[in-house]
């Protein structure tokens, strides 16, 4: 199976928005599958949900490479520090389908709690 | 020594992988994930990027990067073009309109293709003649291209080392040209 029920996509799609509620410095969060197709997103900015699908899909895998060429096991999580704010891009190690969620945080973000908080969603979208 | 950058892109299928991994002296870096797009019957698919190396006869370096097919991933096709010498465009013959897809990356590579050295390799002709050599260079004529274009087989290194060597020429062919452009001047 390579792809997610509708079921499950709904529930991907209350989790995302969640988060989106929950932290008001979160700006986006799109789940995407690992190759790049946009599953589930929560905007307050205008952002296009397919082109950070496509996004978060290519650096998951690019720091899955480099994770392996160190030596570091499997990849969980590339943060990108900006002036702005941050980007998280996660892997969810969902049994059939491998997934990777991106979340973009505006800059009075505190990264501890935004990193916290997409662990614990990867988590959750593992499970649905 | 010399070091060259070039730059395989075309089809999603085309075997821009397959073909880096055929002449690569190394085992070539590679971003294959599962596929879940249901409309390509392929298991896996490129979504950063490839990479591989090969050192010629003379001691001179070829970097080899691939680009994903797709283009939801059009933003990699500028980054990884960035100082390239070359670019190789693959073409799959086994596809419903072949030549729509080249149009895709004549389009995605317009200002890169004005510069720089481009060789066309078309896959699975064997198996699917139609286009033929003929309607890949009537293409490529309406856009003012006039391009090299070979018919291939990514899974054998000559076929690779082919359109490697093709990209070559032209690039010292350039070379030349813009020596002798100096001299005039």
């Amino acid at each position: 199976m390579t792809t997610l029920s509708e079921a499950s996509k709904t529930r991907a799609q209350n989790e995302v928005q969640r988060l989106l509620y929950d932290v008001s410095t979160v700006r986006a969060v799109v789940l995407a599958t690992i190759d790049g197709f946009d599953i589930a997103s929560a905007m307050r900015d205008e952002l296009e949900p397919a082109r950070i699908a496509a996004m978060a899909s290519s650096i998951s895998a690019i720091s899955e490479v480099v994770s392996q060429e160190a030596r570091l096991g499997r990849g969980k999580c590339v943060t990108l520090d900006t002036e702005e704010g941050f980007a998280l891009v996660h892997a969810v190690h969902h049994p059939q389908v491998p997934l990777v969620v991106n979340v973009i945080a505006g800059k009075d973000a505190i990264l501890g709690q935004i990193t916290y908080r997409v662990t614990q969603l990867a988590r959750s979208l593992a499970e649905i | 020594m010399h070091e060259y950058k070039l730059l395989f892109t075309g089809t999603m299928g085309a075997g821009k992988t397959t073909a880096i991994g055929a002449v690569s002296d190394s085992a070539p870096l590679v971003t294959d994930v599962l596929n879940t797009d249901a409309s390509v019957a392929k298991a896996r698919t490129t979504v950063g990027l490839d990479f591989g190396q090969f050192t010629l006869d003379n001691g001179d370096r070829v970097r080899l990067f691939g680009t994903p097919g797709q283009s939801r991933f059009d933003f990699l096709w500028k980054i990884l073009a960035k100082n390239a010498l070359g670019l190789v465009i693959l073409a799959d013959n086994s596809r419903p309109d072949p030549l729509a897809d080249l149009t895709v990356y004549l389009d995605g590579f317009r200002e890169e293709l004005a510069t720089l050295p481009c060789v066309v390799g078309v896959g699975r002709l064997d198996s699917h003649a139609s286009p033929n050599l003929d309607d890949y260079a009537a293409l490529l004529a309406q856009r003012g291209l006039v391009l090299p274009l070979l018919p291939v087989d990514v899974r054998r290194r000559d076929d690779v080392v082919l359109l490697i060597d093709t990209l070559l020429a032209q690039l010292e062919a350039h070379l030349y040209e813009d020596e002798n452009h100096d001299d005039a001047e």
